[in-house]
């Protein structure tokens, strides 16, 4: 188990140096001069160019940039903005929480509705229910968030007036964003959770189990359902990291404060260092929660710990 | 999360099978979801309403939430570069003057100016009653700061440092007296000085915070700052000292409003949705087809105010072929619907715009309106005087050459304008292949590699001086100006303008000037941009400054 944890905690490192390699090129390698793209070409001066070109670093040569970008970003520099000046790793680390406890409400609801609907439209195939299941499938999958978040703020805000269109104080607010969230993370799942309990039911020991007289409902929530879940599981890191991406979208929609917002923000002002920065942290967050998923696995599914 | 994005096909369906569920709903909730909306909301029905314009003082105290469309970039004045910044810069600061709409220039800090002959240099009397909200006393020195700070490399001063030229350097006369010394004289230096982001700022605030003045901001406004919750709120309060307003609003002393609070909402449909559900009171930038929809609204309320300066407009660049020749330009101008564009787009929510200037601005020239409009034939018989036939798939071609029309847009679909775009497509009925670029790289594509033909722009400004950066001929070595122009006529005009002291000869040269752009085909002008703003019945007195921007020192809740 420890050589198991070893290798992962190895394996995440090198993805943690190849993101930085890749966070640091998209302002080299992109096309274009970032302190043109950044300043407003209609009313800059030379000098406002020459000063923005200093500040970023553009006139160093690429490898001592990159140096200095790897050192700073180990002692947990991020940069600074250049529309306000302010540190970038404070700002995340003050407004990751709300990200946070969107994504984990939005994760919950997915995995709640997607493990449930799942499993009862395996067990009752091509029932109504699993008509149901696999149509709250396709829609989850399907709907751009932010067109079903507006929808439920036209239903539930505007016209029943049950929870607040926006904003990110208290727990009502956090109700419409983390349902359109985790309304798409479901969809995932219950597709996922669907197959695997259908493949897993067909297998030879549920057979075995059925022979041997034991009652049909212990069958599939005590065996079928823990082997069915462990590739539900892997696609939970998957999905908490594509529900991460989809804050950017549902906090503005929602107009919730968030890590989202700030990399949408930053894109839209051109703040390469707040962007750089923002893809950074998300990519620790996103290699921690995978880190946790592998070990969770292990012991879940003993054959893990054997074969690691 | 791209995953559902990667399918347009897909979810293309979905929103139009969605919309239909939508439209059912709302459909079936028109008697029923109106009366819950009044039931779960504050009993705002239209009865309180209607007593409250019939009460003559306005109520005092209360709390206005006013939703932003983007987050402000600065809070300091003379650093911020957008402006939606000023809606909030406004209710914290006040300026050297003000400018009544139409462009006469009234006292605001200042109580009398003078100019001198030379017209270099201008004499501000200033008001001794005035103390910046940290207790700092308003006099001569901090106007004298305020000027030398914009023009200080060190203060990165953005928009602020253009307004600000031909500014050089300010004496102390006493006290409450002060030089402002330009290097050349300037007839729109007045106008600019009217402008919130010519703000005067605490001396001694902005001295102490420096970098970080824009998250403490210090001023003289009728509002204090109380915070900024980055992506979430700002929010001012009243100022009780404040009794130097300027005679443009009706409330001399302190506002009725205890608290403004800006929310920050980016997303069009949650922003309206928020004061169509009681969440908010009142949000700007109001979306065409709901302006249409609010208009009907019993619980809600339009305000509408076109910005001044230069309407949204196309300019044809004339140092690549054929777009030099005026025939080819006027064709264009000729064979663009500006109508149907305006009214399609804009389902006619927006006005069409006739000139280089806006309406409301000094020296606009209303006989313009209604002049030039579309004629495709004398269009097409334009583009045959010039050689170009119509080849075998319809498109024109002279010695070999096809004509193309190359239309870069920079806006990531800002207010639709890459729709405009689409609709310029219109011209192929012409022979003409329109190329449509859309890119965020418009310093490359435009200004570095004048690679178009075609591209358009706008400006927020106060005086029509405002034509001089955009057509007048650039030094050598400098970079060009968007039609890449050249015309010593105009050029004459447009000095003329920036220098002239008698305001009807200055009037009389800036219609000429507008009247030659326009008849050369220099540009085809598109729209002006209205700022408008939807709120709840209860809002009452929001007011409009000479540019366009809100102004809530009237402002009261009735309730």
């Amino acid at each position: 188990m420890l050589k198991v944890v070893s290798v992962r905690l190895y394996t995440s490192l090198l993805v943690l140096v190849g993101t930085m390699v890749l966070v640091f090129c998209i302002v080299n390698v992109l096309p274009g001069d970032p302190a043109l793209l950044i300043l407003d070409p209609s009313s800059a001066t030379p000098e406002m160019i020459a000063n923005l070109r200093e500040q970023l670093g553009l006139n160093q040569p690429f490898y001592e940039r990159f140096g200095e970008y790897f050192l700073h970003v180990l002692q947990g520099n991020f940069g600074k903005s250049i529309v306000n000046s302010e540190p970038v790793l404070p700002k995340i680390v003050e407004h990751f929480p709300a990200t946070l406890a969107l994504t984990v409400l939005s994760s919950l609801i997915a995995v709640v509705i997607g493990v449930t609907l799942g499993v009862l439209s395996a067990i009752h195939r091509n029932r109504w229910i699993d008509i149901v299941a696999r149509i709250v499938g396709l829609f989850g999958i399907s709907m751009p968030t932010f067109w079903s978040g507006i929808l439920l703020i036209l239903i539930f805000s505007v016209q029943l007036g049950w929870f607040p269109a926006m904003g990110s104080d208290g727990f009502s607010t956090l109700v419409l964003p983390a349902i359109t969230l985790g309304f798409v993370g479901s969809g995932f799942i219950v597709r996922m959770v669907r197959n695997s309990m259908l493949e897993v039911i067909n297998e030879p020991f549920i057979v075995t189990l059925r022979a041997k007289g034991l009652p049909g409902r212990f069958i599939m929530y005590k065996h079928a359902l823990r082997n069915a879940l462990i590739p539900a599981l892997t696609m939970v890191g998957v999905i908490i990291g594509d529900l991460m991406a989809g804050t950017v979208v549902i906090e503005t929609v929602f107009s919730r404060q968030g890590i989202g917002r700030i990399i949408a923000d930053a894109i839209m002002a051109k703040d390469l260092p707040v962007v750089q920065g923002v893809i950074f942290f998300s990519a620790i967050v996103y290699i921690v929660v995978n880190l946790l998923v592998d070990i969770s696995y292990t012991l879940i599914d003993p054959r893990v710990r054997r074969t690691g | 999360m791209s995953k559902a994005y990667s399918k347009p096909a897909v979810w293309m369906k979905m929103v139009s099978l969605s919309l239909a569920v939508t439209l059912v709903l709302a459909g079936c909730s028109g008697g029923g979801g109106k009366s819950s909306t009044n039931a779960a909301g504050s009993s705002s029905s239209a009865a309180p309403a209607a007593s409250a314009e019939q009460s003559s003082a306005p109520a005092q105290g209360g709390e206005l939430s006013y939703a932003l469309a983007t987050s402000p970039d600065q809070l300091d004045p003379h650093r911020s570069g957008l402006a939606v910044a000023v809606r909030v810069i406004r209710t914290l600061y006040d300026t050297l003057v003000v400018q009544l709409p139409g462009g006469e220039i009234k006292p605001w800090l200042a109580t009398e100016w003078s100019i001198s002959e030379d017209g270099k240099s201008y004499t501000f009397k200033l008001r001794q009653d005035v103390k910046f909200q940290d207790g700092t006393p308003f006099n001569a020195e901090a106007v004298k700061y305020n000027f030398d700070r914009i023009i200080d490399p060190e203060t990165k001063a953005a928009n602020a440092l253009a307004l600000v030229r031909p500014y050089e350097s300010s004496e102390v006369i006493d006290e409450y007296t002060v030089k402002l010394n330009l290097s050349e004289p300037s007839q729109a230096f007045l106008g600019n000085v009217s402008q919130a982001l010519l703000s005067i700022v605490s001396p001694t605030a902005a001295k102490k915070d420096g970098d970080q003045f824009t998250k403490h901001p210090v001023g003289t406004g009728p509002f204090k700052f109380v915070k900024w919750d980055e992506n979430s709120e700002i929010v001012v309060e009243k100022n009780p000292d404040y009794k130097w307003a300027p005679e443009t609003v009706g409330q001399q002393g302190a506002p009725n409003l205890d608290k403004i609070i800006f929310k920050i909402v980016p997303e069009e449909a949650t922003r309206i949705g928020s004061v169509q559900s009681g969440q908010v009171l009142a949000a700007e930038t109001v979306p065409p087809q709901n302006i249409l929809s609010l208009k009907n609204d019993a619980n809600s309320q339009l305000y509408q105010a076109n910005t001044v300066g230069l309407p949204y407009t196309l300019f044809i660049n004339q140092s690549r072929a054929p777009w030099n020749e005026l025939k080819a330009r006027q064709a264009l101008q000729l064979g663009i619907n500006v109508e149907a564009i305006v009214k399609t787009l804009y389902l006619g929510t927006y006005e069409q715009a006739w000139s280089p200037l806006s309406p409301g601005i000094f020296g606009y020239d209303a006989s313009l309106e209604g002049s030039v409009k579309p004629d495709i034939e004398k269009a097409k018989q334009l583009l045959d005087e010039l050689g170009w036939k119509a080849g075998a798939d319809g498109i024109r071609e002279k010695d070999g050459k096809k004509l193309t029309l190359h239309y870069v847009d920079g806006s990531p679909n800002r207010e639709k304008r890459n729709d405009i775009a689409a609709i310029v497509q219109q011209l192929k009925p012409l022979g003409i292949q329109v190329d449509v670029e859309i890119t965020k790289d418009v310093a490359t594509v435009v200004y570095a590699n004048n690679n178009y033909d075609l591209y358009g722009n706008s400006q927020v400004n106060s005086d029509p001086n405002a034509l001089y950066s955009i057509y007048h001929t650039t030094a050598p070595g400098a970079r060009q100006n968007l039609p890449n122009l050249s015309d010593p006529e105009l050029d004459k005009l447009l000095e003329d303008g920036a220098t002239e002291q008698d305001q009807t000869k200055r009037e009389a040269i800036y219609k000429e000037a507008q009247q030659l752009i326009i008849n050369k085909a220099v540009i085809i002008p598109i729209y002006v941009f209205p700022y408008t703003v939807a709120a709840s019945k209860k809002v009452q007195g929001l007011a409009f400054d000479s540019l366009g921007y809100p102004i809530f020192n009237d402002v009261y809740i009735a309730e």
